[in-house]
């Protein structure tokens, strides 16, 4: 008894533990922006300029804003450009650059819009049934220009993202560029490629079938630092499934069972009495 | 042959006894105990980001099996002791754990199978834990089927008890299967998963918060209060059956 007891207590102290610890039962190691639609990792030494359905971090000494917003529209352009307009108050007008890229979770619309030499915006966009997540990496630093994109890889035998940097830089730098110094640099995001020319600076990260680049022209010494940032956030995106049908299924059935094994018990206390009332009632006529 | 005795109306006095204190108190703590596990796996720990609500089925899924260990270890030991000591009494306990600990591995199989389709794409899939359960499930199924059709009770006792120590091989190798074969997508909670295992989460302080105190309830008090319950029931229904054999000799 005294055992039992003991050992009830300790359980009914558990839950009451429990209750209150349980909470931070999800992080998963990892901070998390989380709101109903989507979750993307905080950016640790950015500010947070997130409200309940957008997440958004600012770096200060780079002039630049990481956003990652779900916005109701269908047309992944339109989107696009509603959502920079409602976060930086400007019209960016069309996009300088379109393409497309297949990543793990679908296919993405890479955007980059140049209004001014003030400013410029690099966005990933996709379809997330009839709305749209937007990922945009917009930077205001007045001394230089950062641009970031995914790109697919021209040559998949190629071991590192020279081929994409070259292209890339050729398009939407400066045709001209050469560059003199290659380097290896290892972030958390990964292992990137950095090339440097005069005036540009080049970072590029094979992820399977693509690569992620990173272009800046004057600026960049951030530029590790923004391209990091922006891929962990391109990568670390995700949706949190609804199953919560699945939950009520799963439940359903554990209580189903429980029930017919506790309710077979009462049926057969019951069938018991029935007879054990009939053997009564043919020793009564016996006697 | 002598004349056999009349059944009287004393016989019949098999009314219920009235429930011993401690089974009271086991039934009154275990009620509010499953109670409050449900509102710590359901309400009370967070949703896990990356498998979304469902991932609150482990808080029953995984105790489950612990009850059906801790029933069919009962049945093993029941077995053990009966072959040793001829008394029924361990042949009910090893009966009882038989019928609690199915339905706990049921559960457990079935939610298994509910968590498995939105994260593994699949209801079901012949994976070595998945095919171990359910082989355990089947060989106990098959323990009260063979029961059943086996008349003479001294006969069926032993035979049962024999039964019911082999069957829990099937348990241990459910229990290890993962961590001796590597071929397996099942996650393990405590440990390294093995290299192919999908749909594992990390064991955060929270996660074992909210586990510990249904660990504790299913591997203990559940099974120990549904099999008192069921031991008391056979100790009638066996009264009965004898005086249903008397009364049809009569």
């Amino acid at each position: 008894m005294k055992i039992t007891i003991t050992l009830a207590a300790f359980i009914l102290a558990l839950l009451a533990i429990g209750a209150v610890n349980a909470q931070d039962g999800d992080q998963n190691g990892v901070a998390y922006f989380r709101s109903r639609a989507f979750n993307v990792p905080i950016l640790a030494g950015w500010e947070d300029q997130s409200t309940e359905t957008v997440a958004q971090f600012y770096l200060a000494e780079a002039g630049a804003t990481i956003r990652t917003a779900i916005v109701p529209q269908d047309d992944i352009l339109a989107a696009a450009g509603a959502d920079l307009r409602a976060a930086f108050g400007v019209d960016f007008g069309g996009p300088g650059y379109q393409d497309k890229v297949n990543l793990a979770d679908g296919t993405w619309t890479v955007l980059i819009y140049e209004p001014d030499a003030r400013i410029s915006a690099s966005v990933m966009a996709r379809h997330v049934e009839n709305e749209t997540v937007v990922i945009s990496f917009v930077e205001s630093d007045p001394a230089g220009r950062i641009l970031m994109l995914a790109v697919a890889r021209s040559d998949e035998s190629e071991a590192d993202a020279s081929g994409e940097i070259d292209a890339a830089t050729g398009r939407l730098l400066d045709p001209a560029v050469e560059f003199f110094r290659q380097a290896s640099l290892a972030l958390p995001s990964g292992e990137w490629m950095v090339l440097s020319a005069e005036r540009y600076t080049a970072m590029g990260m094979v992820f399977g079938n693509d690569s992620f680049l990173a272009l800046a022209e004057s600026a960049a010494e951030q530029l590790p630092a923004l391209a990091d940032a922006y891929n962990r956030t391109l990568l670390g995106f995700f949706i949190t499934p609804d199953n919560s049908t699945y939950l009520a299924l799963g439940l359903a059935a554990a209580f189903i069972i429980l029930g017919t094994l506790v309710g077979s018990l009462f049926w057969r206390e019951r069938a018991l009495r029935k007879d054990l009332a009939l053997l009564q009632v043919l020793a009564g006529e016996d006697g | 042959m002598g004349e056999k005795p009349k059944l009287a109306a004393s016989d019949l006095q098999i009314e219920r006894r009235p429930q011993p204190r401690l089974l009271r108190i086991l039934t009154v703590i275990t009620a509010l105990g499953f109670a409050g596990s449900l509102y710590l796996g359901l309400a009370a720990a967070g949703t896990d980001i990356l498998q979304g609500e469902i991932q609150r089925i482990f808080y029953i899924h995984m105790p489950s099996f612990f009850g059906a260990f801790t029933a069919f270890g009962l049945t093993l030991v029941g077995g053990l002791i009966y072959l040793a000591r001829r008394r029924e009494k361990w042949d009910r306990i090893a009966l009882a754990g038989v019928e609690v600990g199915l339905a706990f591995s049921l559960i457990n199989l079935l939610t298994g199978s509910i968590w498995a389709r939105p994260i593994w794409n699949t209801w079901w899939t012949w994976d070595p834990r998945l095919t171990s359960a359910a082989i355990m499930c089947l060989t106990y199924a098959a323990y009260l089927m063979l029961r059943a059709g086996i008349d003479d009770l001294d006969r069926r006792r032993a035979f049962m008890s024999v039964y019911g120590i082999l069957a829990f091989v099937t348990v241990l190798i459910t229990l290890f299967i993962i961590r001796i074969v590597p071929e397996t997508i099942h996650p393990v909670i405590v440990g390294a998963s093995p290299q192919n295992a999908q749909g594992g989460f990390e064991a955060t302080s929270g996660v074992v918060m909210a586990l510990i105190p249904s660990l504790l309830l299913w591997l203990i008090f559940m099974p120990l209060t549904l099999m008192w319950h069921r031991v008391r029931l056979e100790n009638r229904i066996e009264a009965l059956n004898r005086l249903k054999t008397q009364a049809l000799s009569e």
